[in-house]
């Protein structure tokens, strides 16, 4: 049996001012010890014989009634109006708890059931499962539901019910409560978990993080940020309320470019064109120039798109790392941006480099420098090759789709030793695969029609690209075989090594999600895997971040197809090398 | 309202006998709250697991005390063991109330 409570039934018109009240107790309470804890104000309630009721004494019955009324504004407080239907759930009345709440009107409500009503966010199945617990006459609690009022905006209320019974046990209907969560859901979706204490938790987060809302707009900025005393660059002293876009847009001098970067890739990320963004630039500090990397995730809230802009000095982070064995340790070791950027300028293209100064020459005033960011999809399968793409310090991968692009494997990774688009010089202008930019980077790029012009003229770049077109067909055999044979932790160290080979780099970042579509395996198995690998410390993963702690372990761990992959690129040539290789 | 609280077997024996016993109230009206809190006190430290209580609102089951011979709340009908015993009142007279259920040999 529920608990009741309403008002008891019964209870005395008025209080103990009435006259002969007193008299009208004691002559129903015949026995002495009744009477004497009655004089005590020890009794809430007497027994009516004649009635078989029970009758308050005035004293509970104020009691019961200041509970009542203490309830009811309890119930003002943590919820914005309560509500109460028939027998068939139809709403019979519903009560504002105070003024000015938002809520739906009496008129569209009175006489409706819940799913007559214009919630969008309950599908026929939750509504069956909801009418079933009614059926049971079970309580429901927090069942969320969203609309559109009349404003036009996205609301949600969270409703709690109970069954109310009448003195027969006969179903009577429900009543309950509901509170409007807007203000709560907006929050959560922002801070993408139900975690109320996320916000505090990205207060305590050392990384400057803000939310964006669709016009670039900050909407919400973490204490790290607000409190950004040194110059982080572009975006310095926007707080909330401010546009970054906006800011973006309008940086002048050496920051021009990098702020039309950072705003192009905001824009996709909103778009929703692209997942995530990341962007790398320096700025200049009184202490020296800065390393700094912007990353830019995207998700929908409500139905507006919203970015979360983090930025970290990476220099900081790369200082406190323990020293790797990296390619270009020397240069990484010193926060100092003219090592930075002439390590940028050696890492060339490798094809690029290969060709003679004058057949360089003339193409290269075809081609442009281009950032390619993380997520960027270059071809899409069947879709026309518009550009060829010789990566400097960018990661492509070629995806091979199935089942109407559901499903993609992974066939090809192509960096700084190699060309994205190379159907096009075998004469074929339309991709057969996905191009997917898995690490942001530069990289020169090509029109189709010039290039293919430079092509026919050009012997060199001819040899070139096939001798590359060779290495690469080999790459696919060799990944299409391993991906069939070998285990699921030697192909994730093979890819891993590959990765860094062609990012010259033992950091970078991944997703489960993402490893696991590159592999064709399941995420868990992505979970197994890389744990193996980090027990055994050859690599450390958290949160998306790999780094690779020990090379020739890990290579240990390789299947060999990484190692006749490798050596794929120094195949000796059938033709001979008439030229000289550019230094 | 009612609450019941099933007491287990014999756990020891000292302690085999189980009080049962049925407290009478009225909703949450002052003087039965203070019962209900202070019979729970009782029992939690004198009888710890060996006792079975029911707790009945006279405004709910108004019949139910009309059988029992109950006519005021709170009253504190105590079952078994034998003897019978009836307390009223809001239970604060803690030694009352011990007498009542014949756990005055077992307190310190």
């Amino acid at each position: 049996m529920n608990p009741k409570l309403d008002t008891p039934q019964r209870p005395l018109p008025q209080g103990s001012a009435r006259p002969g009240f007193e008299n009208v107790v004691l002559r129903l309470i015949k026995g002495a010890p009744e009477r004497l804890a009655i004089e005590a104000g020890q009794v809430d309630a007497i027994i009516d014989t004649a009635s078989g009721t029970a009758i308050l004494l005035p004293e509970a019955q104020r009691a019961l009634i200041e509970r009542k009324t203490r309830f009811r504004s309890l119930v003002a407080l943590c919820s914005d109006w309560h509500w109460q239907q028939d027998e068939h759930h139809r709403f019979a009345a519903r009560e504002s708890a105070g003024a000015g709440k938002p809520g739906i009107d009496d008129a569209t409500i009175i006489g409706k059931t819940l799913w007559e009503m214009p919630f969008d966010n309950m599908s026929e199945a939750d509504w069956q499962t909801h009418r079933n617990q009614l059926e049971w006459r079970a309580t429901f609690n927090d069942l969320e539901l969203r609309y559109v009022d009349r404003a036009g905006e996205v609301r949600y209320i969270s409703v709690d019910g109970e069954p109310i019974f009448d003195e027969q046990d006969e179903f009577r209907g429900y009543r309950g409560t509901a509170r409007d969560i807007t203000g709560r859901k907006r929050t959560e979706v922002l801070l993408q978990g139900p975690d109320r204490h996320a916000r505090s938790a990205l207060d305590a987060l050392a990384a400057q993080i803000c939310v964006l809302d669709p016009a670039g707009t900050v909407i919400m900025a973490n204490t790290a940020w607000c409190a950004c005393a040194v110059n982080s660059g572009i975006g310095t002293g926007v707080l909330e309320g401010d546009n970054f876009l906006a800011v973006c847009d309008g940086a002048a001098g050496n920051e021009r470019t990098a702020g039309g970067a950072i705003a192009a890739g905001i824009r996709k990320v909103i778009a929703g064109e692209r997942e995530l963004f990341r962007h790398e630039y320096a700025t200049d500090t009184p202490g020296g120039p800065v390393w700094i990397v912007l990353t830019v995730t995207g998700y929908r809230a409500d139905s507006a798109a919203r970015a979360v802009v983090s930025r970290e000095t990476i220099a900081g982070r790369k200082r406190a790392e323990p020293l790797l064995e990296l390619d270009y340790t020397v240069a990484n070791q010193a926060p100092d941006a003219s090592r930075q950027i002439s390590r940028r300028i050696s890492i060339a293209n490798s094809l690029l480099a290969a060709l003679p100064d004058a057949e360089y020459q003339r193409l290269l005033s075809g081609l442009e420098p281009v950032t390619l960011t993380y997520g960027d999809v270059l071809y899409a399968p069947g879709a026309p090759i518009r550009h060829v793409y010789f990566p400097i310090d960018s990661l492509v991968s070629l995806l091979t789709t199935v089942d109407n692009r559901r499903h993609a494997l992974e066939v090809g990774l192509i960096g700084h030793e190699g060309m994205v688009g190379i159907s096009l010089a075998l004469g074929i202008s339309v991709s057969p695969v996905r191009a997917l930019v898995q690490g942001t980077g530069t990289a020169m790029r090509m029109e189709a029609a010039p290039f293919c012009k430079e092509l026919l003229q050009s012997m060199p770049l001819q040899r070139m690209l096939y001798r590359y077109t060779h290495a690469l067909m080999a790459q696919f055999a060799q990944t299409a075989a391993c991906n069939n044979f070998h285990s699921v932790e030697a192909r994730l160290a093979r890819w891993l090594l590959m990765t860094r080979d062609r990012l010259l780099s033992n950091e970078f970042r991944l997703t489960h999600q993402l490893l696991a579509e590159m592999l064709g395996i399941r995420r868990g198995g992505v979970t197994t895997a890389a744990g193996a690998l980090q027990k055994r410390k050859l690599i450390s993963y958290s949160r998306g971040n790999i780094r690779i702690l020990d090379r020739k372990s890990l290579e240990a761990a390789a299947c060999r197809c990484y190692r006749i992959i490798k050596n794929l690129q120094g195949s000796k040539p059938a033709w001979p090398e008439a030229v000289s290789g550019r230094p | 309202m009612r609450r019941k609280k099933p007491g287990r077997g014999a756990s020891g024996p000292a302690a085999t006998t189980v009080v049962v016993m049925n407290l009478y109230i009225a909703n949450n009206a002052p003087n039965s709250v203070q019962a209900v809190a202070n019979i729970e006190a009782i029992c939690k430290e004198h009888l710890k697991d060996n006792f079975k209580l029911e707790i009945i609102d006279v405004l709910e089951y108004p019949l139910r005390a009309l059988a029992d011979g109950i006519l005021v709340t709170p009253s504190l009908a105590k079952l078994s063991p034998t003897p019978a015993a009836k307390i009223i009142g809001n239970l604060s007279d803690k030694s009352k109330v011990l007498i009542a259920l014949g756990l005055t040999g077992k307190v310190a």
